[in-house]
């Protein structure tokens, strides 16, 4: 079966066939398609098409899974992919605060001297977080060229006593630490990643900074979420992300299917809002939009 | 009125179990109708649910046209007074369930007299199955009550859903500490009680590959699709052919449409089965045959 092909009509079950799907024009900001190599990258291309799915940003690039700084085996095919596919994929390279000139001189690379848009904060080695002093050259470099700057954040429960975010990873940030550098940044545009996991907390955190997106990819869907980062947030401030392939288009859709917005909201969720707050970035990259 | 004339009241209502719905009407055409098997009634303890009342979920499922639906009830969680949960919830499937909603009531075999719930629920309020929810209920499957609590259960014809999560751990409210769970010892009860019908929900996050491959090729067991993660699951699972590496195909009979709403949006489901390249006959399993067909015997 081709990735156009479906046995039945899923108008009839109240959710958007493929063409709506497009007619959305939806971008993920997060893709992890060569997390598995290359094949998993050209597998999950089938699902990206069947479900509609307007552009996919990487944030694999440049790095195997444990480090940020050690190259990946595939960073020559990433590249060239990166560059010749534009229209279809885009690419963020992950950074260590805690190595901020190392960090600063892949940015170099990368991004000003390569096909990538962004960076991301992962899990750091040493254990120091976005909200860091490091950061701070970094952010500068990533406000200079424009650049998405996406922060995983999770605020597991856990700890003695028990508190969200006591059972974080060591170097993983929580939507707090998010807020510490988005005050230190306020023109600064900036993800928190996966709703810290927590998103009832998550948007409270991020509240007053409005220089903060809001992302829910890579968690459970909850019903009732968009609607409440809607209201807490404004349809503004939402970023949508598909987390494939350990996430499923089912479960990241559905959050803001499920959500009572606007058409026009709905599409700004989708993609509107992260095509707006880095257009400066893609226009001079000649990136379609 | 007393806890006994109401029971009672509800039972002379309720319409015998061989009237309510496995007329084949939905399942042939071109749309067959989903049959969802796990919804949740009443209040999620933590945060008012968008869909939490119970006519707007009915709605709603039949908005991704849903004809029936399983329903457990979130009290069953918390509750000692089991009887309760369960005569609300018989109560509010006839009266709101708009002739959708099938009650499966619980039973916690860490509460005495168990039995007598169990009783009641088969007896009393027709209910074809039970729902346990061992994470909240303070037992795990080893409990000794356990083999026993099943085979009663079989014995009387009745479905045994089994809970895994209902929430992702890592954000539970940190006051709530839930037990471990694990389903390994199903494998030795069910092979000791074969006729037993069990269905896990909501268990990806506690079903290793290797118990996944003992339970599909050992036990009966059938499985909703809730909790399935990650792109193409459901055809990814059937084929064989999952992300992490090759593994043993799960065959399409044994997955059953479930939408653990509504704490999870209901799109998440419906949305799964077109994700996945499968064919009608495929679709059609996880939407009502195999849930029609588990549930026909009862």
């Amino acid at each position: 079966m081709n990735s156009t092909e479906f046995a039945l009509n899923p108008a009839y079950y109240g959710i958007p066939d493929q063409q709506q799907l497009k007619d959305l024009r939806i971008w993920s900001d997060h893709y992890h398609g060569f997390a598995g190599g290359l094949k998993q990258h050209k597998e999950m291309m089938f699902y990206v098409e069947r479900m509609g799915i307007e552009k996919v940003i990487s944030l694999d690039i440049g790095s195997i899974e444990e480090d940020a700084l050690v190259p990946s085996p595939i960073d020559n095919e990433e590249r060239e992919i990166l560059e010749k596919n534009k229209n279809k994929i885009l690419g963020i390279i992950r950074i260590d605060p805690g190595f901020p000139n190392e960090s600063c001189a892949k940015m170099e690379k990368w991004i000003r001297n390569g096909p990538c848009i962004g960076i991301k904060y992962l899990l750091q080695k040493d254990g120091i977080t976005c909200s860091h002093p490091n950061s701070d050259p970094i952010v500068r470099l990533a406000a200079e060229l424009g650049a998405p700057i996406y922060i995983h954040s999770w605020l597991k429960v856990g700890g003695t006593p028990r508190s969200p975010g006591g059972g974080r990873s060591p170097g993983e940030a929580t939507p707090m630490d998010v807020a510490v550098l988005a005050k230190r940044f306020p023109n600064v545009p900036m993800i928190c990643g996966h709703s810290g996991g927590d998103w009832e907390l998550g948007a409270r955190a991020i509240r007053p900074y409005e220089n903060v997106l809001f992302e829910f990819a890579g968690s459970y869907p909850h019903s009732g979420s968009v609607d409440y980062a809607v209201n807490e947030l404004g349809a503004d401030r939402i970023v949508w992300g598909c987390h494939g392939p350990s996430r499923s288009y089912a479960t990241e859709l559905s959050k803001v299917l499920d959500a009572s917005v606007s058409h026009s909201d709905r599409m700004k969720i989708f993609g509107g809002n992260y095509r707006r707050t880095w257009a400066k970035l893609f226009r001079e990259k000649g990136i379609p939009t | 009125m007393s806890g006994g004339s109401l029971a009672a009241g509800i039972a002379a209502t309720l319409p015998a179990l061989g009237n309510t719905t496995h007329d084949n009407n939905d399942f042939t055409g071109s749309n067959p109708g989903i049959i969802d098997t796990n919804v949740n009634l009443f209040k999620w303890p933590f945060r008012r649910m968008k869909y939490g009342e119970t006519r707007s979920l009915v709605a709603k499922l039949r908005k991704h046209r849903i004809t029936k639906a399983w329903a457990g009830n979130f009290e069953a969680l918390f509750s000692k007074s089991i009887n309760d949960v369960n005569a609300r919830l018989a109560e509010e499937c006839r009266v709101n369930g708009g002739g959708m909603l099938v009650p499966f009531g619980t039973v916690n075999p860490a509460w005495p007299d168990w039995e007598e719930d169990l009783r009641r629920c088969h007896e009393v309020y027709r209910m074809p199955g039970i729902r346990l929810y061992p994470t909240y209920q303070t037992f795990d499957l080893n409990h000794p009550e356990i083999p026993r609590l099943i085979s009663k259960a079989s014995e009387r014809g009745l479905i045994i859903q089994i809970v895994g999560d209902m929430e992702d751990s890592r954000v539970h409210h940190p006051i709530v500490l839930t037990r471990e769970l694990s389903f390994d010892p199903l494998v030795e009860i069910m092979k000791n009680i074969p006729k037993a019908k069990v269905q896990l929900l909501c268990w990806n996050e506690r079903v290793s590959n290797e118990l996944l491959k003992k339970l599909i090729s050992e036990t009966s067991i059938v499985l909703d699709i809730s909790w399935l993660e990650s792109t193409g699951a459901l055809g990814r699972m059937i084929e064989g052919n999952r992300w992490s590496g090759p593994e043993a195909p799960v065959p399409v009979e044994r997955l059953l449409f479930g939408s653990h709403a509504p704490l999870f949006p209901v799109e998440t489901a419906v949305i799964k089965l077109f994700e996945s390249p499968l064919t009608l006959e495929q679709m059609k399993a996880v939407m009502n045959v195999n849930a029609g067909r588990f549930i026909k015997h009862v």
